[in-house]
């Protein structure tokens, strides 16, 4: 027993003994590896440029700019550099680039790489020292690297900043980027990460799954979650860097059938008009069995394999459509950012209509729908010959349509509704400078028949409101109560949730009619300040005269919104659609100030929930991921020109005309970062909310 | 078999299936070992490291817990009395400072001394007179300190989060130095205090509670102390780090036997001051945070003039004296006009300048020497927004 006592003690000691070897080893390998590429790591200075950083309302405000120097890495010896684009996202004046070797030297920025957040630098400088590569097939979870970076060094000429980890992931962010445990943040973004040989792993740069903005991801900095985008890769496109072209993401253009990616078979939607798989031959109902010879099951596996596609790439597919196996391609994958328009006619719909058909309740001037001679009162009700039965028929009936194709309509006209006429348009782009009218006849078919009013509500609650338009409401005997199965809350409400300290309040007119489709106003106050009280009052009316509901979600924090709150606001508005009739057309984002951001945010961020956002004294410094989407939200922006970020402010609405996005654009002139002053001014954002639902 | 699990999975597990090829294994290699040990001394285990420094470790509980501010840290013995090295912070402003040694055993402890420029203070363990303390476990702080570099693998030793109570040992963590460089950083909208170099860590070692621990290289001797949690203005993100000890051993000493005098307030360089000397640049009227330090022009006869500095030459760099007088240059980068003034303004005429500026893809380097002001000249300043 004594003999077992001692090998035991010795072998404990042993063990402990081996490991202090491996980690001197290990120490020591790194050491010289980090030597090895050390001379290729370059430090980069810039001059002038923001000194926030722009990530809009992305995290509650903007990121201050760390004034240090950042990193880059020689990749060819005659002067190239690339380095990680959030480094240069303040915009510097002027670049230089000192490298190991005691020289500096004038940069010039020659191109981005925008899906991978990656930039390219040229210096006059030759022989330059070009670190070697880790071949990607060697890249395996668990082995050895560092992190290095060059904003921490005294001199250029003295030891990169180090930091040791190892491959957490390959094939992250949709397959471009490898994820590692070492500490990676605006120290070493532009860095190499290394392998223990001294060869180069890839860029370390920030990314999130969640935005493709330079600055997503910063918030895990120093978190054991980071990113480094392959050199080989970027290698394999650095000629095209080097001609100067700017690369992004390439697009097949569909939209899978509704289902979490995870899960849902890679069935086809949506194809859009003109796009990569419209040209390949793609249809919806079409299921996709293979991309470029990878079997394809699940929708995130069709992700991952366009996901590091470049536009201009070429990819091949094999899909099933119905008994047939097809074989479609190549097709070269479109660019980044098409927001695709439907067709547009030029007229308002009436709602909540029990008649087949679609009537017309307004005609914009100058439409295809006002040149064709389609009158308001006239009730489509055939579309290409196909039955149009409401509102969402016609309404996909459009979007299968790419604007200036020629369409029939088969209307039937007031007094003469026994015979369908035919009218031939051509449909149009809708206009960009979105209009609003300067009158609006009644939006919905139930009010004309004045039984809008639950008899639950007291008359005195009643407003007097006399519209020319509206008949007075008769008091009707017959009146049944509409729903009496469900008893909904009107008036002024709060909603607080113990678990995560979410509040929200919520206004609902006490005429509140189930029978009425409401539009929803949610409310994104200015940092610290609900306004509840404000807008109520400014609201109230116009909320019981137009159908509105206010929902006033409120921020966590007293400095206001940050992006991750989306979530909370969107499962809000998911709250009210389940409870209350309201049109999925017309959900508005309204807010004021750093609100404004979020209201313009949560409409990039949700377009499938979200119709527009009308922001007044709001601004994105930065327009969030595109998704190709048929039907862009629409944008209502209010300046004030005695706001100090007036010129922030004005600078979003071209930058949302160049995607194709329709803006509302009004300039006050006595307006600070206040609220919209004059009820006229309320009224008109009222009169374009209830245009919404355009077609 | 009840010792294979020692070995770990990777190395034995695999082969030593039978009690009795396990023994001859276990024998062979404790020959092995003894003749490593007698090769390698220097490297000892985490393990051996850790046993060795926890005795050493002393948590601290004080006042705070309120506005952000904890109301604990950590603190190490630097004398067998009980001397305590820890960073100064609110946490030691109480009447009821209590620390926790290694075993358990709860004294109550006073300040002895503090330093704010080095953010630090000393203090010691309060015994009654008839129970003097005079053979606790406790780090050197005179020892020879070993050279550092990059890339060194450390432990830090800190009672980060309050984790532990009583008896328990700190925290450790594993890391590697990051890099050694001056620490410029800021807590909320202040500059940190200390100023000097420092080892930036890559492990998460400054956290609530974590300031008063210890860094350590791989063979548990002892090199930095873990200062509080500051933001890096080069990057805007937060650090980790320690300060050298050597920079701390005379405050120790003198601080033990009570004659340390506090260190002057250092005087505040941030304002902009009238500058001595004239340069002859005009800028770009100063509008933004950053504006460039684009030249707009130059004054007839100026030092600029007579370099040949010229209208829309951008400034990147200047090399300037280290101190008044001194003939050793550094070269500073300058993000905007307001670092230009800054730099220049405490230079006095006759100072030779070196200013480099981008035209078009150069960088050229001009060489000034700085005149007198002339008389009856309003301030730069002035004259930049009068163009």
């Amino acid at each position: 027993m004594t003999t077992l006592a001692i090998g035991l003690l010795s072998a404990s000691l042993l063990w402990e003994q081996i490991s202090a070897e491996v980690d001197a080893g290990l120490e020591a390998a790194f050491k010289a590896a980090v030597a090895r590429v050390a001379p290729a790591v370059v430090q980069i200075q810039t001059v002038g440029g923001l000194e926030t950083l722009p990530t809009g309302a992305a995290r509650g405000g903007p990121l201050l700019r760390g004034l240090g120097p950042t990193t880059g890495l020689i990749v060819a010896a005659d002067g190239y550099i690339v380095s990680s684009s959030f480094n240069f996202v303040h915009l510097p004046a002027g670049i230089t680039v000192h490298v190991p070797n005691g020289q500096t030297y004038p940069a010039r920025l020659v191109a981005r790489d925008r899906t991978r957040m990656l930039t390219l630098l040229k210096i006059e400088a030759h022989r330059l020292p070009v670190p070697a590569v880790t071949p990607k097939e060697e890249i395996h979870v668990g082995m050895w690297v560092a992190a290095l970076g060059r904003t921490l060094s005294v001199s250029p000429q003295g030891p990169p900043s180090v930091s040791i980890g190892i491959v957490s992931a390959t094939r992250r962010i949709w397959g471009k980027a490898v994820q590692t445990d070492a500490k990676v943040s605006p120290i070493n973004y532009g860095g190499p990460l290394i392998d223990v040989y001294g060869r180069v792993v890839g860029i370390l740069v920030p990314m999130s799954p969640r935005g493709d903005q330079e600055t997503a991801g910063v918030e895990w900095y120093d978190s054991g979650i980071g990113f480094a985008v392959p050199l080989e890769d970027i290698l394999r496109v650095l000629p095209k860097l080097k001609e100067g072209r700017n690369l992004g993401r390439g697009l097949l253009g569909i939209r899978w059938q509704a289902g979490h990616p995870l899960t849902a078979p890679p069935i086809v939607g949506d194809v859009l008009p003109g796009s990569a798989a419209d040209r390949a031959g793609l249809r919806s109902g079409d299921r996709i069995v293979e991309i470029d010879g990878v079997p394809i099951e699940r929708q995130a596996q069709a992700q991952l394999v366009l996901g590091p596609k470049y536009e201009g790439e070429s990819v091949r597919l094999k899909i099933r459509r119905g008994e047939q196996t097809l074989e479609l391609g190549p097709v070269a994958l479109g660019a980044d950012a098409p927001i695709l328009r439907s067709a547009y006619l030029g007229i308002l719909p009436m709602r909540d209509d029990a008649t087949a058909g679609v009537e017309v309740r307004y005609v914009f001037a100058d439409s295809p729908a006002a040149k064709a001679g389609l009158r308001p009162g006239d009730r489509i009700v055939t579309c290409n010959k196909l039955p149009v039965t409401d509102r969402n028929s016609l309404r996909s009936a459009l979007d299968n349509l790419l604007p200036g194709t020629e369409i029939v309509l088969g209307v039937k006209r007031q007094g003469t509704e026994d015979k369908i006429e035919d009218i031939k348009l051509t449909t149009a782009l809708a206009p960009l400078d979105d209009r609003v009218p300067d009158q609006l006849p009644v939006g919905t078919r139930k009010q004309a028949q004045a039984a809008g009013r639950s008899p639950a509500v007291p008359a005195a609650l009643e407003k007097p409101r006399q519209p020319a338009d509206k008949p007075v409401p008769a008091k009707q005997p017959q009146a049944k109560p509409q729903q009496p199965a469900k008893e909904v809350r009107k008036g002024a409400w709060e909603h607080h949730d113990p678990l995560s300290g979410h509040r929200f309040w919520v206004y609902v007119p006490e005429n509140y009619d189930p029978n009425i489709t409401y539009a929803l106003v949610v409310w994104l106050h200015p940092p610290g300040d609900p306004m509840k009280d404000v807008i109520l009052q400014v609201w109230r009316d116009l909320c019981q005269e137009h159908h509105l509901i206010l929902l006033g979600p409120e921020a966590d924090a007293p400095s206001g919104w940050v992006t991750s709150e989306a979530d909370l606001i969107k499962s809000d508005i998911q709250y009210m659609l389940s409870q209350y009739a309201i049109d999925r057309f017309r959900v508005v984002t309204h807010g004021l100030g750093r609100g404004g951001d979020m209201a313009l945010y949560l409409a990039f961020d949700a377009p499938e929930l979200i119709a527009g956002a009308a922001a007044v004294g709001g601004t994105l410094d930065h327009l969030p991921a595109r998704e190709p989407t048929r039907r862009p939200p629409r944008f209502y922006l209010v300046a004030g020109q005695r706001d100090p970020r007036l010129e922030g402010i004005r600078s979003l609405r071209p930058r949302l005309l160049e995607r194709n996005v329709p803006v509302h654009w009004t300039e006050i002139a006595e307006l600070g970062s206040g609220y919209i002053p004059q009820a006229d001014g309320i009224r008109h954002l009222v009169r374009w909310i209830d245009s919404l639902d355009r077609l | 078999m009840s010792f294979a699990p020692r070995f770990g999975p990777s190395l034995c597990t695999a082969w030593i299936t039978k009690p009795r090829v396990a023994w001859t294994a276990a024998l062979c290699l404790t020959a092995l070992s003894a003749a490593t040990f007698s090769v390698r001394a220097a490297d000892r285990s985490f393990a051996d490291v850790v046993r060795n420094v926890q005795p050493k470790m002393v948590k601290i509980f004080g006042a705070g817990g309120y506005r952000g501010l904890t109301a604990y840290c950590t603190g190490v013995l630097v004398s067998p009395e009980g001397h305590i090295l820890t960073v100064y912070s609110p946490t030691l402003d109480s009447r009821e400072l209590r620390v926790h040694l290694y075993d358990g055993t709860r004294y109550e402890a006073e300040v002895v001394a503090t330093e704010p420029q080095l953010d630090v203070a000393l203090i010691k363990i309060r015994t009654p007179a008839e129970l003097k303390l005079n053979d606790l476990p406790y780090f050197d702080i005179t020892a020879p300190i070993p050279d550092v570099q990059p890339g060194d693998w450390v432990l830090a030793f800190s009672n980060l989060f309050e984790i532990a109570t009583g008896d328990e040992p700190v925290s450790v963590q594993h890391g590697v130095i990051a890099a050694i460089a001056p620490l410029a950083a800021r807590r909320g909208v202040h500059e940190a205090p200390y100023k000097g170099t420092v080892f930036v860590l890559d492990a998460i070692t400054n956290n609530p509670g974590s300031h008063g621990g210890i860094v350590t290289t791989r063979r548990g001797e002892w090199i930095g102390l873990i200062g509080k949690e500051v933001r890096n203005t080069l990057s805007e993100t937060w650090i980790n780090y320690a300060m050298p000890i050597k920079d701390l051993r005379r405050f120790v000493e003198e601080a033990r036997r009570g004659v340390y005098k506090r260190m002057p307030a250092p005087e505040d360089t941030t304002k902009i001051v009238q500058p001595l000397a004239e340069h002859g640049i005009v800028f770009v009227p100063d509008v933004l945070d950053l504006t460039p330090p684009y030249v707009e022009g130059v004054l007839r006869g100026s030092p600029a003039e007579q370099a040949g500095l010229k209208p829309d030459d951008l400034i990147v760099f200047v090399r300037l004296p280290a101190s008044p007088g001194s003939s050793d240059y550094e070269e500073r980068v300058v993000p905007s006009i307001k670092s230009f003034r800054q730099l220049t303004a405490s230079l006095e005429p006759g100072t030779r300048i070196q200013i480099i500026v981008r035209r078009q893809q150069q960088l050229l380097t001009f060489d000034l020497t700085l005149a007198p002001r002339p008389k009856g000249n309003p301030a730069p300043a002035k004259k930049d927004s009068s163009l």
